[in-house]
C-alpha cells in the first residue's frame, strides 16, 4: 500500500515525516498483525507474565498486533503506544500459546511473532524520538561503558569485564572463545567462574575476547538498533582478530543475540557456531567427559529460561544435567506448564518496571516454593538477580542458583562463591 | 492525527481517579480505548473509530463498580461491561462511547467451600485459572466453552455461555449458584435461584438469576458469582467415529443423544464441508479417506465404575448405527485439543486457493434435532452465494452439538463457520456481511431454532430479528429494561432496547 493511498484518517497523507513512517511501518507489518487481530482469542492472555500481573488489555499481544492495524487506520499513533511496548519480557509464551503457531504452524512454518512486532514497534518509536527515559539512560550507560550498567562490586569498564577469571589463567582469542554475558561479568561472577572450570575439567579448550563489549541485545531489544549493530560488528571484529570459529555462550539473551540479531546484521558473513554452553555441558556429562560425582544434597525444581524453553525450544539439556547429579532431589515442573512462567526479567522490563519484574519473580518463587524445595534452579542469569531477592523475602528462604553452579559443585570444582 | 479526544471532561476523569485509587486505573488513553472496542467476532474495521469508549476503568471491588456506574448515572454516560474481550455477539463493543468497566483486575478467589461443595469468585477470573488452583483439592469448576483459556467467568455470565461438556455438567447458568451484582443504577443485590448464595434451588420469589444472565451487559454488572464444584472426573472417555453420509450420522448422533447415559458430555457431529476444510487446512487433524463424510465425536465425563460400562454401550449404538471407530490416536487426541481448535482458523482460501488471514464467524444457532438436515443444506447455499458474489468469504463447514444440560437430545448448537477477509472490508462488504448472517438467522427461526445457543443475538444481522424471536417476550424485556435502567447508562443501543424509552415507555434515550 502507498502512502498516500492510506485513506481519508489521513495517516499517509500528512506531510509529517513521522506520519509517513508509521504508515510505512503499518503497512510493513500488517499481514502479521492480521493474523492475529482477525483471530483475536486471547488465548495469549493468562500464559503472560506481564498480564498475569496488570490484566490491562493495553499490555497484552493481541493489543500489541491490533495497535499496528491501528495505526494504518490512522487512530493511534507511535508517540500514543510506545509506553504500552515497554510491558513486554520478550519470553515468547504469547507466540507459542497461539493457536496460529500451534496449530498451523507447521503446515505453513508459520509462527506469531510478537516479539519482532515489539522490537520494531519499540524501534519505531526510537527512531521517531519516542524514549522511555530509564531505557534511554542505560543504552547511553553501555555506549559509554561497552558495557551494560548492572549494579554489582565490579565497576563496570573495560578494565575490569574479565575480573571474575582471576586466578583461572585462561588464554586470550583461539578457535573457540567464552562469551560472557554483562550480568555474569560484573555481578553473578560465580557463574562465569563455574562455566569456565567445568569447560576445563571437561577437556574444552577455549579463550577469551580481547576487548568483549556488551552483546548488544538488550540495546535491540529496547529499540536501539543503531547502538546494537555497532556492538555486534565490535564483538565480531574481535572474534576474527583472535581467529575465533566457535563462540561459547553461557547466558541466553547473548543466545538470541548471536543466533537471531546477528545473522540479521550480518547475512551469510555471519559464519560463527554458537553453542550454548548448557547444551555443551550436557553432551560433555552425556559421553562420560566430565564426571559429577560429588553429591549435592538439595532438593530443587528448574526454572525454565524463557529465551531457552519458549524462544528455542530448548528445555531437555538443562533436565538432563540436573538428572545427573547425584544426591539431587529434582522436583520438576514440565516445560509446558512453565510457558506461563517467567522471571520478568528480559525484554528491558526491569528497567523501566522494576516493581512488575519484582511481581513477576514473586510468584514464580512462590510457584517454586509450593513444591517443598529448597533451591530454584535458572539457566539464566538475568533471571537470577530478580529470584534471588524474592526467594530470600519469603516466609521460607529460597536458594536461587544456576545450573552451572550447582555443576561445578557436582564435579568437585570450586566455582567460587554463590552470590545470594 | 489520530483517534478524537475523549468526550468525557476532566472532572469526571478526576471523579473516576477518585472512585478508583489511582491514575493507572483510569485509562483515557487513545491505545486503552482503541482496544477495548472489539471482540474477536468479524469487526469493521474501516469504522472502527465509531466504537471507541472514552475511558476505560480497572476495579477491583464491587464498591468501585457501583460508584462508577452511579457516575455514569449522574453524568448521563453510558456504560459498558468487559470481561474477557472474547466474546462473539459484541456485547462488549461500545456502541455510544462511554465508561468501559473492564473487570480483569477482579481476579480473586474469594470463599472455597469444600464442604457445601461452591467456589466463590470474583467475576474477572478465567476458567483455565480457577481449575488450576481447584484441581488440589480434587474439584473443578466444570464450565468448559471452545474459550476455555481466555473466556472470564463474568463474560459466561453476561451472555449465559454453554459449555463443551454441558450434557453431562450443565451450562454457565446451571453451574452459577448465585451472583453479586451491580444494577443499572449502582445499587448491589445478590440474586441466585432464590436467596441464599449456596442454594441450588429454590422458589422463593421471581427467579431472577436467568434475568440476570445472558443480557449483554445491558442490566448490570456480575462483580461476584458462587459456582458448582463438582468432583474431579476419573475418567474422560471420547470416542470418534466415521460415517460415509450425512444422513447416517445424523440418526446416529439421534441414537447416542437419546441414549439415556448420565456420563455422556457432548456429540459432535461435523458434516463433509467442515471435513473438507479440516483435511485442506487444520494440520492437526488426522486426515481421513475420502470416502468418510461426515463424523460424530462424542466424550464421557465421570467415575471410572460409571464411565467404563456407559463406554461400552455408547460403543455399541455407534457400531449399530453404522458408525466406524476411528481409533484412539485421534479420539483422545482430536477431542483434548478441542479446545485450542476452535480459533484455528487464523487464514482462510479465496477461491482461487489463495491463503489470506481471514477473520471467524462462528454461527451458534439452536436447532431442533428434526430440522437438522434441512438447515445444513440451507445455510450452505447461502454461504456459497455470498461466496461466489464478494469473494472474500470462505465456507469451513459445520457442527452440531448436543446443547441441553443434563438431557441432550432435543436440540443442537449449530454452527457454520464463515471465513471473512477483514483487510477487504469497507461499507459494501460489511453489508453484504450482514445481510448473509441475517439470511443465516432466518433459516433458524424458520425452522423453529433459536438464533443463538450460547453467544447472543446483539450483533447487526441477528439483532434485527430478536422481536420476532422473543414475540410479546420482547415487550416484556423492554418494561424491563426501562424499569431497571431509568436513564439508559447500561450499555446503550444493544438488543434495540432503546424502543424501550419511546413513545409511553419514557425519555429518550441518553446519547
Amino acid at each position: 500500500m502507498a502512502d498516500n493511498e492510506v485513506g481519508e484518517t489521513g495517516v499517509g497523507q500528512d506531510t509529517n515525516g513521522r506520519n509517513g513512517r508509521e504508515a510505512e511501518f503499518a503497512a510493513e507489518w500488517r499481514d502479521a498483525a492480521y493474523n492475529c487481530f482477525s483471530s483475536g482469542h486471547k488465548f495469549c492472555r493468562e500464559v503472560c507474565p506481564v498480564m498475569q500481573v496488570t490484566r490491562n488489555e493495553n499490555h497484552s499481544p493481541t493489543a500489541f498486533h491490533a495497535n499496528v492495524i491501528a495505526m494504518e487506520q490512522g487512530l493511534v499513533s507511535v508517540e500514543d503506544t510506545a509506553r504500552d511496548y515497554v510491558h513486554c519480557t520478550q519470553c515468547g509464551a504469547c507466540e507459542l500459546r497461539c493457536p496460529n503457531t500451534l496449530f498451523t504452524g507447521d503446515f505453513y512454518r508459520y509462527r506469531t511473532r510478537t516479539v519482532d512486532v515489539v522490537k520494531a514497534m519499540r524501534a519505531l518509536a526510537v527512531e521517531q524520538g519516542v524514549e522511555q527515559p530509564a531505557w534511554k539512560r542505560w543504552n547511553e550507560l553501555t555506549d559509554e561503558r561497552r558495557n551494560e550498567p548492572v549494579l554489582g562490586e565490579v565497576p563496570v569498564s573495560q578494565e575490569h569485564v574479565a575480573d571474575w577469571a582471576a586466578g583461572l589463567e585462561l588464554p586470550l582469542g583461539g578457535e573457540t572463545v567464552l562469551f560472557c554475558d554483562c550480568e555474569a561479568a560484573f555481578y553473578r561472577t560465580s557463574l562465569p567462574r563455574a562455566v569456565a572450570q567445568i569447560l576445563k575439567a571437561g577437556g574444552v579448550e577455549f579463550g577469551l575476547m580481547r576487548e568483549q563489549w556488551c552483546c548488544g541485545g538488550p540495546a535491540a531489544e529496547m529499540g536501539y538498533i543503531d547502538q546494537a549493530r555497532r556492538f555486534a560488528e565490535h564483538n565480531v571484529a574481535d572474534w576474527r582478530a583472535v581467529g575465533a570459529k566457535r563462540i561459547l555462550v553461557l547466558d541466553p539473551h547473548d543466545y538470541i543475540a548471536f543466533t537471531e540479531d546477528y545473522p540479521r546484521f550480518f547475512g551469510d558473513d555471519f559464519d560463527f557456531e554458537i553453542v550454548l554452553v548448557v547444551e555443551l555441558v550436557a553432551e560433555l556429562v552425556r559421553e562420560g567427559k566430565l564426571a559429577l560425582t560429588q553429591p549435592v544434597e538439595r532438593v530443587v525444581t528448574y526454572h525454565d529460561a524463557c529465551r531457552l524453553n519458549k524462544r528455542k525450544g530448548i528445555h531437555e539439556a538443562p533436565r538432563e544435567i540436573l538428572r545427573a547429579i547425584p544426591g539431587l532431589t529434582f522436583k520438576d515442573v514440565d516445560h509446558v506448564s512453565q510457558w506461563s512462567y517467567c522471571s520478568g526479567a528480559g525484554g528491558g522490563l526491569p528497567i523501566e518496571r522494576p516493581d512488575l519484574t519484582a511481581e513477576i519473580s514473586r510468584r514464580r518463587v512462590e510457584r517454586a516454593a509450593e513444591l517443598d524445595v529448597d533451591t530454584l534452579v535458572s539457566a539464566c542469569v538475568w533471571s537470577e538477580r530478580p529470584l534471588s531477592e524474592q526467594g530470600a523475602a519469603g516466609e521460607r528462604p529460597l536458594e536461587v542458583m544456576d545450573l552451572m553452579e550447582l555443576v561445578a559443585r557436582s564435579a568437585g570444582l570450586d566455582g567460587g562463591e554463590v552470590r545470594a | 492525527m489520530t483517534a478524537a479526544a475523549t468526550a468525557i471532561g476532566d472532572g469526571v476523569l478526576d471523579e473516576l481517579r477518585d472512585i478508583l485509587g489511582g491514575d493507572e486505573y483510569v485509562l483515557p488513553d487513545v491505545p486503552a480505548r482503541v482496544n477495548r472496542t472489539r471482540v474477536p467476532a468479524p469487526f469493521p474495521v474501516h469504522r472502527w473509530g465509531e466504537f471507541l469508549p472514552d475511558v476505560a476503568v480497572l476495579p477491583r471491588t464491587t464498591g468501585h463498580v457501583s460508584e462508577v456506574v452511579k457516575l455514569a448515572n449522574r453524568h448521563g454516560i453510558p456504560v459498558v461491561p468487559r470481561a474477557g474481550g472474547t466474546g462473539l455477539a459484541d456485547g462488549a463493543v461500545p456502541l455510544r462511547g462511554g465508561i468501559v468497566v473492564d473487570v480483569k483486575l477482579m481476579n480473586r478467589i474469594l470463599d472455597i467451600d469444600l464442604v457445601d461443595r461452591t467456589v466463590t469468585v470474583q467475576t474477572g477470573i478465567n476458567m483455565l485459572t480457577l481449575n488450576r488452583e481447584l484441581k488440589q483439592h480434587g474439584v473443578i469448576y466444570p464450565d468448559d466453552p471452545a474459550s476455555y483459556p481466555c473466556s472470564i467467568v463474568g463474560g459466561r455470565i453476561g451472555t449465559s455461555g454453554w459449555s463443551l461438556i454441558g450434557g453431562r455438567y450443565g451450562h454457565t447458568r446451571d453451574l452459577v449458584i448465585s451472583m453479586e451484582l451491580v444494577l443499572p443504577t449502582g445499587e448491589v443485590i445478590e440474586v441466585g435461584d432464590g436467596g441464599g448464595r449456596k442454594v441450588r434451588k429454590s422458589s422463593t420469589g421471581f427467579q431472577l438469576k436467568h434475568l440476570f444472565m445472558g443480557h449483554q451487559g445491558t442490566l448490570g454488572i456480575a462483580t461476584e458469582a458462587t459456582l458448582e464444584l463438582v468432583p474431579r472426573p476419573e475418567l474422560e472417555f471420547a470416542a470418534f467415529f466415521a460415517f460415509s453420509d450425512y444422513q447416517t450420522a445424523w440418526e446416529a448422533t439421534g441414537a447416542l443423544a437419546k441414549s439415556g447415559l448420565a456420563t455422556l458430555a457432548g456429540v459432535v457431529l461435523f458434516d463433509e464441508w467442515k471435513l473438507a476444510y479440516l483435511r485442506r487446512d487444520d494440520e492437526a487433524y488426522i486426515p481421513q479417506p475420502h470416502t468418510v463424510r461426515a463424523v460424530i465425536a462424542s466424550a464421557m465425563y465421570g467415575a471410572r465404575d460409571e464411565v467404563e460400562p456407559a463406554a461400552k454401550r455408547l460403543m455399541r449404538i455407534a457400531k449399530e448405527t453404522g458408525g466406524k471407530y476411528l481409533g484412539d490416536e485421534i479420539s483422545q487426541g482430536d477431542w483434548a485439543s478441542r479446545h485450542d481448535r476452535y480459533a484455528t482458523p487464523l487464514h482462510g482460501r479465496l477461491k482461487d486457493g489463495q491463503v489470506v488471514p481471514m477473520c471467524w464467524h462462528c454461527e451458534d444457532a439452536s436447532i431442533p434435532y428434526s430440522a437438522l438436515p434441512a438447515v445444513r443444506e440451507e445455510w450452505h447455499a447461502i454461504a456459497k452465494r455470498y461466496i461466489d458474489r464478494y469473494g472474500i468469504f470462505d465456507d469451513w463447514g459445520m457442527f452440531a452439538y448436543t446443547n441441553g444440560a443434563y438431557k441432550p437430545w432435543g436440540d443442537y448448537l449449530t454452527e457454520i463457520d464463515i471465513g471473512i477477509w477483514e483487510q477487504e472490508l469497507d461499507d459494501e462488504n460489511w453489508a453484504a456481511w450482514v445481510d448473509c448472517k441475517r439470511e443465516i438467522a432466518e433459516v433458524a427461526l424458520r425452522h423453529g431454532g433459536s438464533i443463538t445457543a450460547c453467544h447472543g443475538a446483539t450483533r447487526a444481522g441477528d439483532v434485527e430479528l430478536v422481536p420476532q424471536e422473543m414475540g410479546g417476550g420482547f415487550e416484556v424485556m423492554k418494561k424491563i429494561k426501562a424499569a431497571l435502567d431509568p436513564n439508559n447508562v447500561m450499555n446503550p443501543g444493544k438488543y434495540l432496547l432503546d424502543q424501550a424509552y419511546e413513545g409511553e415507555n419514557g425519555r429518550e434515550a441518553v446519547r
